[in-house]
This record gives C-alpha cells, sequence and structure tokens, in this order.
C-alpha cells in the first residue's frame, strides 16, 4: 500500500515538473540575491576605487590588493583568522567529544544538562558576546573580582583580559570554543547513538579497555560526523566577526583582527569600500576548499 | 433566538450602532478619519537620525521640546531616531549605500567622506551668520573643503575635552588644582600610583576617546598627521617625543585596562572610583550629579594640558549634521538647522553644557553661567571651560577635516600607533614610520 503510495507520488510529480521547479526556486533566488549578489559586488569593488559617499568609481586592477597586502594590520587579521578557527575546532572537537560520552550514558538530570549546554548555540552570538565582555570586563569582570576575592591577585594587578595581546587572543578563542561546542556535541551525540550497541560490547567482550574502544572503534566510525562538524565549525570561526567586533573591536591596537572584523572596519567604518571588498575576497580561496569537501562527506554520506 | 435577542446586543445590532457611531465621529472630525491619506499627503516629515547623547535629559529636550513645537509650527512630522556613538559611521555608510534614509544625519567627527553625496550647506551658514553673527574655527575646519569651497556639514556645536582628575588623590600628591602640563600628569600620576595603586587613565584603545586624548597629546608636544597645506607630517622629532612620553606614562602609572576601552569605559572607572585621571567630556561629572554619587564633590575638571609645544586638545565630539543629497526633505532640513541655532541656548541648558555653542553670540554669557551650576559641587566645577576656545581644535589640525583625515580617524592609526609604543611592541621611531606609511597610503587613496 505504502509502495503503491510512492508510485503515485513520484508519477504526480514526475508529471509536473514545474511543481518541483516552484519549490526549488526560493532556495534558489535566496542564494542568487543574498550570496551570489554581494558576492560578485564585492568583487567588482574590489578591483575599483569605490568608496562610500563617491558615486564615481573607476578600475584600479590589483592596487586594493597590493595595498592591503602592504598593511601590518592586514596580517595580523590573517594569523588571527587560522589561529581561531584551528585551535578553537580542536578545542571544540576534544571538548565536543567528552561531552557527547558523558552525555551518551543515562543519569538524572540528563535532559536538563543537556539544554544548558545547547543554550549557548540557542542564545542570540552577540548577546552570548556581550555577556562574556562583561564577564571580561577591566572594571566589572566576575572572575578578575573572585580572584581578588580568594588573594590570587592584588586589587590592580590583576589579569585584564581583553587588554593583553595574547590574553585577548586567549578570551576570543574561549568565546568561540564556547559558542561552537553545544553544535558539535549534539552532532557527536546523535553520531555514537547511531553506532550499534554490539559492536563496542564485542570488543569488551575481546578485552578492549575504554581508551582502546574509543580510538579504534567508536571515533574512527564516526570521523564522517566529525568531519561535518569540524567543517561546519571552520565555516562558521572563519566568517564570524561578532565575537571579535563586540568582545574587543579588533583591540588592543589590532591584535585580535580577523580578516571579516578588518574588513567591516576599513570598509564600512572606515569608508574604504574597495579595501574592505578585497580583504573579505582573501576567504574565498580557502572557503571554497572547505565548501568542498563539506559537498564531499555530505555525498559520502548519502552514499552510505 | 428571540433568547439570545433578550440578553443583549445581537451581532447585527453592535455592527449597526458601532458603525453609525463612528460615521457620525468621521462626519464631525472631518473627511480625514474616512481618507486619512488625504491628512498624510499634507503634513511634511522630517527624518532625523542622531547620536543617544551622553547626557539624556538634552534627548529628552531635542525630541520632547524642540522637535515638537518645530513640528507643529512647520506643519511637519518629525521623526527622531536615537543609536549609540559606535554604530553612527556603519550607519551612515549603509544609508550612502542605500541612498535612503535620514533627510537630517548628526555624526560626531568630520564626515568628509560623504561630500558628494551631500548638499552644500553655505547656504544655511550664511542665514545663520545673518542673525547670530561668524561661526568659530573649529566648525569652519571640520566641514568646510578648501578645493571645493563647499561645505559638507553644517555643525552647531562642540564639546571640550577637558581632564577629569580626582581631587583627593591629586591634593595629596601635590597638586591641589590637578594637573596642568603633561609634566605634572606624569609625575602626579606616578605619585598616586605608587602610593595608592590608582592608575592613570588615559586611554589606549581603537575608541573615540583615546583618538582625541592621543591627539591631545600630539599636539601638545608639536606633532601633527599634517601640515596646513595638507600634507602628511606624523613622522616627526615631536611625535616621537609625544611617543616616548605616553609609553613613560604607562609604564610608570597605567594598567593594561586602558587598551580595552570603549568611549564609557572611561566614564566608569572615574565613577567607580578606579582610576585618577581621564580625558573626556563632562558626562562623567554629570552622571554623577544625577545619580547623587558620593564621588560627585570629589572628580575635578581641568583645562587639557600644557605640552613643551602649547596647551591644546581636540573638541571631544564635534556635532556635524549633514543632509544627503538623496534626502527627501532638503528644504525642511535645512530650515530645522536655522531655526535649531535661533534655540541654541536652550539646547546648552537642556544638555547641562555639555554642547559648547559654534556661534558664540547664541549663548552670550557662557563663561557666568557656567561658572554658577547650582547642580555641581563645587558650583564652578565647569569654570575652567570659559576659556575652552583657546585650547580647543579640529580633527586634522592645523589642517583641515578631510577625506583623508577622516578615514585615518577611522582606521585608529593615531590610537594603535600611540598603544604599540606604549606595550613595548614598537620602538617610538618605527611606530612613527610605520603610522607614516599608513597615513600616505590613506592620503594616496584620497588624491
Amino acid at each position: 500500500m505504502a509502495l503503491a503510495s510512492n508510485k503515485i507520488k513520484s508519477i504526480g510529480a514526475a508529471q509536473s515538473p514545474l511543481l518541483g521547479a516552484a519549490m526549488f526556486s526560493p532556495a534558489v533566488l535566496y542564494i542568487l540575491l543574498l550570496v551570489g549578489g554581494p558576492f560578485f559586488l564585492a568583487i567588482f569593488y574590489a578591483f575599483s576605487d569605490a568608496r562610500i559617499g563617491n558615486a564615481e568609481m573607476h578600475f584600479v586592477g590589483l592596487e586594493n590588493f597590493r595595498s592591503i597586502l602592504q598593511s601590518p594590520s592586514f596580517r595580523v587579521a590573517i594569523r588571527n583568522s587560522f589561529i581561531f578557527t584551528i585551535c578553537s575546532q580542536i578545542v571544540v572537537t576534544v571538548g565536543a567529544n567528552i561531552l557527547a560520552i558523558s552525555l551518551e550514558k543515562t543519569f538524572r538530570g540528563r535532559g536538563l544538562i543537556r539544554f544548558l549546554i545547547l543554550l549557548p548555540w540557542v542564545a542570540p552570538i552577540a548577546l552570548g558576546a556581550i555577556g562574556w565582555k562583561w564577564i571580561l570586563d577591566s572594571i566589572y569582570s566576575v572572575i578578575t573580582w573572585a580572584l581578588v576575592a580568594v588573594h590570587i591577585y592584588k586589587p590592580f594587578s590583576a589579569p585584564m583580559w581583553l587588554g593583553e595581546p595574547r590574553l585577548a587572543i586567549a578570551s576570543v578563542l574561549l568565546v568561540h570554543s564556547w559558542r561552537l561546542m553545544p553544535f558539535s556535541t549534539v552532532i557527536l551525540l546523535a553520531g555514537r547513538t547511531a553506532i550499534p550497541k554490539d559492536i563496542p560490547e564485542a570488543a569488551a567482550v575481546d578485552g578492549a579497555g575504554f581508551w582502546r574502544t574509543q580510538l579504534q572503534i567508536v571515533i574512527p566510525m564516526m570521523r564522517p560526523i566529525i568531519s561535518v562538524a569540524v567543517l561546519f565549525g571552520l565555516i562558521f570561526t572563519f566568517t564570524d566577526m561578532t565575537v571579535v567586533y563586540i568582545l574587543t573591536a579588533g583591540g588592543p591596537f589590532d591584535s585580535t583582527q580577523t580578516l571579516p572584523s578588518l574588513a567591516f572596519a576599513l570598509g564600512i567604518q572606515g569608508s574604504d569600500l574597495a579595501a574592505g571588498a578585497a580583504i573579505s575576497l582573501f576567504l574565498v580561496p580557502l572557503l571554497v576548499i572547505i565548501a568542498y569537501f563539506m559537498l564531499r562527506v555530505a555525498h559520502r554520506a548519502e552514499v552510505n | 433566538m428571540a433568547k439570545r435577542k433578550q440578553e443583549g446586543l445581537s451581532r447585527r445590532d453592535f455592527i449597526k450602532l458601532t458603525g453609525s457611531g463612528a460615521l457620525a465621529t468621521g462626519v464631525g472630525s472631518g473627511p480625514f478619519f474616512l481618507f486619512p491619506e488625504r491628512a498624510a499627503a499634507e503634513q511634511k516629515t522630517l527624518k532625523i537620525l542622531q547620536w543617544s547623547h551622553f547626557v539624556p535629559a538634552y534627548d529628552t529636550w531635542f525630541d520632547g521640546t524642540f522637535c515638537k513645537q518645530w513640528g507643529q509650527k512647520h506643519d511637519t512630522n518629525v521623526i527622531v531616531d536615537h543609536i549609540n556613538l559606535v554604530d553612527l559611521a556603519a550607519k551612515a555608510a549603509s544609508e550612502a549605500s542605500a541612498r535612503k534614509g535620514h533627510d537630517l544625519f548628526m555624526l560626531l567627527s568630520p564626515p568628509a567622506a560623504y561630500e558628494k553625496q551631500t548638499i552644500d550647506m553655505s547656504h544655511v551658514y550664511q542665514e545663520v551668520e545673518k542673525k547670530h553673527g561668524k561661526k568659530i574655527d573649529l566648525a569652519h575646519k571640520s566641514t568646510y573643503n578648501p578645493k571645493t569651497n563647499r561645505y559638507f556639514a553644517f555643525s552647531d556645536s562642540y564639546v571640550p575635552d577637558p581632564g577629569n582628575w580626582h581631587k583627593d588623590w591629586w591634593t595629596d600628591a601635590g597638586f591641589p588644582n590637578g594637573p596642568d602640563t603633561y609634566d605634572d600628569l606624569r609625575v602626579g600620576a606616578k605619585k598616586i600610583r605608587d602610593k595608592t595603586a590608582h592608575p592613570c587613565g588615559l586611554g589606549l584603545s581603537q575608541e573615540l576617546d583615546t583618538s582625541m586624548a592621543m591627539r591631545a597629546l600630539l599636539w601638545s608636544f608639536g606633532g601633527a598627521e599634517q601640515d596646513e597645506a595638507g600634507k602628511v607630517t606624523i613622522n616627526s622629532k615631536e611625535t616621537i617625543e609625544a611617543l616616548k612620553f605616553m609609553k613613560a606614562l604607562y609604564q610608570e602609572s597605567e594598567t593594561p585596562e586602558v587598551f580595552t576601552w570603549t568611549p564609557p569605559s572611561n566614564n566608569q572607572a572615574m565613577l567607580a572610583g578606579r582610576v585618577s585621571y581621564v580625558a573626556n567630556a563632562i558626562s562623567i561629572t554629570r552622571q554623577s550629579e544625577r545619580e547623587h554619587l558620593p564621588i560627585d564633590s570629589k572628580i575635578m575638571i581641568c583645562a587639557a594640558p600644557k605640552g613643551p609645544a602649547r596647551r591644546i586638545a581636540a573638541e571631544h565630539v564635534m556635532d556635524c549634521y549633514l543632509i544627503w543629497d538623496f534626502a527627501e526633505n532638503k528644504d525642511g532640513a535645512q530650515q530645522f538647522l536655522i531655526d535649531f541655532i535661533d534655540a541654541f541656548h536652550d539646547s546648552f541648558i537642556a544638555g547641562q553644557f555639555y554642547n559648547f555653542p559654534c556661534f558664540p553670540s547664541t549663548v552670550p554669557n557662557l563663561k557666568q553661567e557656567i561658572s554658577n551650576d547650582p547642580r555641581a559641587s563645587p558650583p564652578d566645577k565647569y569654570k575652567v571651560l570659559g576659556n575652552v576656545l583657546e585650547w580647543a581644535t579640529n580633527v586634522g589640525y592645523p589642517g583641515y577635516g578631510t577625506a583623508a583625515i577622516d578615514e585615518a580617524f577611522k582606521a585608529w592609526v593615531i590610537p594603535t600607533m600611540f598603544a604599540k609604543v606604549a606595550r613595548g611592541d614598537e620602538t617610538p621611531e618605527n611606530a612613527a614610520k610605520a603610522a607614516e606609511e599608513e597615513y600616505k597610503r590613506i592620503f594616496a587613496r584620497w588624491k
């Protein structure tokens, strides 16, 4: 009966190709207008002398790229983009695996814990970043207050979390990891629950301990799922400017600037649209590579 | 059915009753009730965007009194939107790109980059000058482009940028009137830091207050971003001396918190009784007065410190109104500005002396008024601002506030240069050279 019903449905779809196109078109429109349009505009701007407030534009070739390559802030931004992306993914992958292992077991209050862990992902990132800004604030930091209260630091010599370049970089990393951990945890948790129970049980019978089971059986089986989580994490971190913008605004003295935040600072705040566009285009090759791998992983999952 | 009718009104009765009532009201109040679009078509709209003022009472007066009365007088619906000052640049950029937005847009620094998308304000200045006399040089240099002979914005007011100092600590350090020179600042701040651990709070972050404080320091030592003709002059021995001074001040008396600051941070640090000195407008003391904070009587105001070259500081913010060339109500916007200057004294009072006039005749007794303020403790706390025009100048000094200067300002070149040297990440010589390259790169793009 179900088979017959499916057959009727597929025949219906095949007979009305317009229906398929109509259902597909919102996604195509969305991509063309909100992704394709700005992307090609950015390419156009990057080779021009476009400026906010100036209606005229001229072709300047590679001048914008030459100009930004000379900027020390740009070199710092490239370095930071990679540091934030790679380091946060290492922290997130390790942390999310630990959380997924913990949350796989049944225990009292598991639902509440899962809800709390998911909260940073559900809450708007701007809200979370503002919360962290206050937690790490130079005057009102609750962490500093606690450290002073237990006499680890004196009142005026406590660390300035967002004022020292290394601490500021670590703070941005922390917030990125905090934000992405729930997403990865949920994905990995789903992957773990999908592994047939008899496989780790058989391994246990054969004498495999916890680490051996995890490293040689569970994690290799979850590799496609972990890849999905990592690739999404890479994209989210590499293209994000909210955390840096709210937490440090690129400071202290450009030491936490990333490519997206620098593109915004120069292109929008600094009125130099062409330079902003050129900086943002530096993201493209890497994002294309990541997107390629994402599609490959998705295709493999589909085949399996 | 009959029973339901007896219990109350039926649905049909209700519609009849309310319908006839509404019709009667509509007839009584004229045809606009039935055709509201006709009413809207006859009334103009003026859309204004400006910052959320640091003195909230100013916004209350501006929106609730001045705009309301002006709207009634000119049969115009005046809509005022307020946004945080740090979002002004991005908002202006989006309006300019979309070629749609507010009729009047207020920025807090000279918006020369937008000249080609704004109308010439010469007419507004001329009309105002007929009634109120000449504008101050600060307003002229902040809104005029000598190359095109156009005013790209109109400035009604500027905000002084004095020093705010903690009376008890500075008195103990031997400076009962606060620091008068940069040498006083360095010596006194170090004494206070050594004795009480309270740091000095001269910002070194990528934000407005730091930008102004560092420009004041640079100019006071004889350095400048450009000369009068607009040639880059940042890499000079005077700049290097200023950088050396800031490095010493930071290392002796400050903490890394100054690298993290946003515009309200030095207000918070001063009001929390944490720092001994900051450079800021009078928003700090106005807040302490408004909230009756115990620290209020301890925070004093002084003129910008004098450096080896002169006593000079930037305006803290410069009100610059621009009118987009795509604005829907250009005439209304120009008239609004002309009338606003007529009411500037009320604005001065409502803003609790925060905004000083660009047309001095609008507040003829400024010195007397600020010298006896019942809100202040002591009442003559603000007296020192009476001669502010002797030491306040524009961004881009000694030249004009050009588009290149505007971009360098927004790219935080000066704060970054000072911060790197203060941290010890760059030598003063290398930092000045790097800043010169950045300025030349930016200036070349605006040629």
